[in-house]
């Protein structure tokens, strides 16, 4: 099959996906007696609205642009890196170590306070890969499918985040810190809730991991991993040292999606401070069908779903009110109707290779 | 039930299994499928069996078409296929296994089934136990289950698959003279796929025989047994002569290795390798001669013992270690293990040329553009590897081996090639054992391993045996070898 026609399929399964993903909301929203177009109105609006509306859609790309390109890593070696959600907790929890510490005040610090920043990113980095490392590790050593191991370490990167929290690192009434001081922050611009530098930094490592997917060794070694461990190990790949590499880097990736969470969207560690990021990034990859040129339009689209949802939760207008919650089964059901169409397509191409075989 | 088959036809790549093959078989008569290895009759058996649909021709019972999507609809109408190595479920009793592929709802009625059992196995001579678990039968005892199996599933044709092969002379005479008393007595249709004239001699009433896909003859037993190896082989071929060539130092060291196959543990395995040399490893599929070519690449643990490559023990090291070493495996599951389905031949020799980060595509091209060339592969750059034939990627497989082996390990090398094919292959590796690279291979085909190897290993029920004499016996090779894979002593 062409080119072109290869685009046309695809962008034809996205959007019967989309219709049916739609349809299905407005289906809901019906059955509660809400006006769908209305909603899909101030929802558009929300989202992309406004100046700072854009600015909310991009900064809340920013950490699941973090976690799909690591995952684009894991996935193309085979690996269902279900674990990222730990990695973004533990990535949250390790820059909150030095962010905390950080006064208001740091004038006399001099140079020193150019590395607060730095030092807190690197540590959140070495936080995700620490956990990504452990993942590996069972894996590797302990024949342990990387799904149970990222399932179980998921829960401890909870409970150690509750643990502190309610804890050592609690101050005040709630369980979460103190709001962090603006040196230990992501710097902002003053008028809009952007920061060109956190930009900045997904965008070169998401460039980082497009081009070693597409030009390094390590990247054609993980693509024939993924496709198949055993061939690719008698071609003298060494499957389990570049395992080990991918979970690394996308941990470590994901470590930095987490000090995004406490270093500006919170502002301060708290529960749930991932938010489920690592899973919408599962999510994203997966509607790519990894691959990682279609990852950054997407990661846009799907953020611009909690920030709409979020408008429509607290609208007065209670014809289009309504829980954002709405915006989750949204993502998920055009998830599944994208696998679903990918698979109808698959089994159409069968189809057609068969009847051109035999006639 | 009479069978007939119809300008049966079957091409995989450019390569005709069967070219309009028309047979027939008759009711309570025994018939051998007579060929070499490639002729076309597995090819024949797996379209009347129902394995895989031909790409013309008819199959007809009793005169009506009919056609199979599945070995289970082949076997509603009646026809049974018992396979060289049994598709059993080792780990299964025997009632389970017998009960498997039995219609009758969800509770199984297993009292019903075991009296069913005895009582088949009774009326053929075979004794069963139901009880038992499969993996502590043997072969013989085995097919005698399928057989059974088969049978109370209302098989009216019994397909044979080189049944013989690796069980004892006794159980050989209870399944011939259980089959030719299903043929007189129910009027059972037997068919025979073999390459032992004498098997054939003994028991079937004709002959069937293909060549390179064609059906050459028909005949009434008794026939002359050289008249049929002409039909065979067009003409009785001479033995290849091997050219003299130089033993080197020792490559490999095996010493009283043990390890784990499929269905048994190998013990005491002890050999030495010299450059130069083609060992050739025999036995039923599964008793560790696959193993222990994947031991020697660091592929699979041993139990104990040591393996030693040019003086040093491999122990701990991986495969990507030995390879470095000059040590390569090459798998028969060319898809399975060896290629990667969905890369293009320029991103596999990408992935064997281990230099820098990152990956230089044009001297890739170039590179695989070379080998096409040198191994006359049918492919180009940028096919994905998948879409080649066979042939092509077993030239692939051969190609991506690096330069300056010295020694290799091949599972089952010219496994589904054609004779053209085989003969390329074996071309190219002897080429690299005159380089001085060692050579262990195995093969399920007797000729192939007498053929090509110095030496051959035999195992056999967890022993592994030396030959070294194979030219100064006056007996055929591979008749000794067969026995000894059968177990008989010599």
């Amino acid at each position: 099959m062409s080119q072109a026609a290869k685009l046309r399929g695809t962008l034809l399964t996205f959007g019967a996906a989309l219709s049916a993903a739609l349809a299905l909301i407005a289906l809901i929203m019906l059955s509660l007696d809400k006006a769908p177009l209305a909603a899909a109105q101030r929802f558009l609006e929300g989202a992309i609205g406004t100046p700072s509306a854009r600015a909310d859609v991009i900064m809340a790309a920013l950490p699941m642009l973090l976690c799909a390109a690591g995952l684009l890593l894991t996935f193309t070696a085979g690996l269902w890196n279900i674990g990222v959600e730990g990695q973004v907790t533990m990535g949250a929890i390790f820059a909150t170590i030095i962010a905390r510490t950080i006064p208001r005040d740091v004038s006399d610090w001099g140079a020193l306070a150019a590395l607060i920043l730095p030092a807190e990113l690197l540590l959140a980095m070495l936080g995700g890969a620490l956990w990504a490392g452990l993942v590996a590790l069972l894996k590797i050593r302990g024949g342990i499918n990387e799904i149970f191991g990222g399932v179980a370490l998921n829960f401890i990167s909870v409970n150690i985040l509750l643990s502190l929290v309610n804890g050592p690192w609690r101050v005040g009434t709630f369980p979460q810190t103190a709001p962090f001081a603006p040196a230990a922050l992501l710097p902002r611009q003053a008028d809009l809730r952007l920061s060109p530098l956190g930009i900045a930094i997904a965008l070169i490592a998401f460039a980082v991991v497009f081009m070693a997917l597409r030009g390094t060794r390590f990247g054609l070694q993980l693509r024939a991993i993924g496709r198949n461990a055993k061939s690719a190990g008698i071609l003298g790949v060494r499957v389990e040292r570049n395992i080990f590499w991918a979970l690394v880097v996308c941990g470590a990736l994901a470590g930095l999606a987490g000090a995004f969470q406490v270093l500006f969207t919170r502002g301060r560690l708290l529960p749930n401070i991932s938010g489920g990021i690592g899973f919408m990034g599962v999510l994203i990859v997966l509607l790519t069908g990894v691959r990682a040129a279609w990852v950054l339009p997407v990661t846009l689209f799907i953020a611009t779903v909690p920030i709409g949802s979020l408008k429509l939760a607290t609208s007065l207008d209670s014809a289009v009110q309504i829980d954002a919650a709405l915006g989750n089964v949204f993502q998920s059901a055009l998830v599944l109707a994208v696998l679903i169409g990918g698979g109808i397509r698959a089994r159409l191409a069968a189809r057609r290779k068969e009847r051109a075989e035999h006639g | 039930m009479h069978v007939e088959l119809k300008d049966i036809t079957k091409t995989f790549g450019t390569l005709r299994a069967n070219d309009s093959l028309t047979l027939s078989f008759a009711e309570g008569r025994i018939y051998a499928l007579l060929g070499e290895n490639g002729a076309g009759k597995s090819t024949l058996m797996k379209i009347l069996s129902g394995y895989q649909p031909p790409d013309s021709g008819t199959i007809f019972i009793d005169g009506r078409a009919v056609t199979f999507q599945t070995p289970a609809d082949a076997l509603q109408c009646g026809i049974g296929m018992l396979h060289q190595d049994p598709l059993d479920v080792p780990n299964l009793t025997v009632l389970d296994n017998f009960m498997l592929g039995r219609r009758e709802g969800l509770l199984p009625k297993r009292k019903a089934a075991r009296q069913a059992l005895t009582a088949h196995a009774t009326r053929l001579g075979f004794e069963i136990d139901p009880f038992r678990y499969v993996d502590s039968l043997t072969i013989g005892e085995r097919q005698q289950l399928e057989i059974v199996r088969l049978l109370s599933l209302g098989a009216r044709l019994l397909i044979l698959d080189e049944p013989t092969t690796g069980i004892s002379a006794e159980q050989k005479h209870m399944l011939f003279s259980a089959l030719k008393r299903l043929a007189a007595e129910e009027g059972m249709t037997v068919i025979l796929v073999s390459h032992k004239l004498e098997d054939v001699a003994a028991l079937c009433q004709e002959v069937y025989v293909l060549r390179g896909g064609k059906l050459v003859g028909h005949r009434h037993m008794p026939t002359p047994i050289d008249e049929l190896v002409t039909l065979m082989f067009g003409q009785s071929l001479p033995r290849p002569t091997r050219g003299a060539h130089n033993l080197g130092a020792e490559i490999l060291r095996a010493e009283s290795v043990s390890l784990t196959a499929r269905r048994l543990t190998v013990r005491d395995l002890s050999l030495s390798v010299r450059s130069g040399e083609v060992i050739g490893l025999a036995g039923l599929d599964g008793s560790g001669q696959s193993d222990f070519l994947r031991a020697c690449a660091g592929l699979q643990p041993l139990n104990g013992g040591r393996i030693l490559i040019a003086g040093v023990p491999i122990h701990g090291k991986g495969y990507a270690e030995l390879l470095r070493m000059g040590v390569a495996y090459a798998p028969s599951g060319r898809l399975e293990e060896g290629l990667v389905d969905g890369l293009t031949l320029s991103e596999h020799f990408a992935l064997t040329t281990n230099n820098g980060l990152w990956i230089n595509w044009r001297a890739a091209n170039a590179l695989a553009a070379r080998q096409i060339a040198r191994y006359n592969i049918r492919g180009a750059p940028h096919s994905p590897i998948q879409t080649l034939s066979g042939g092509n990627q077993q030239r692939t497989l051969i190609a991506l081996l690096p330069e300056n082996l010295r020694l290799l390990l091949l599972e089952d090398p010219t496994r589904g090639l054609d004779v053209e094919s085989t003969a390329w292959v074996w071309q190219q590796l002897l080429a690299r054992r005159d380089q001085g690279a060692a050579i262990l291979f195995t093969s399920p085909d007797l000729d192939e391993i007498v053929t090509y190897s110095d030496r051959v290993l035999v195992f056999c029920e967890g022993r592994a045996t030396l030959v070294e004499d194979l030219d100064d016996s006056a007996r055929n090779p591979a008749e000794r070898l067969g026995e000894l894979i059968g177990g008989k002593r010599t």
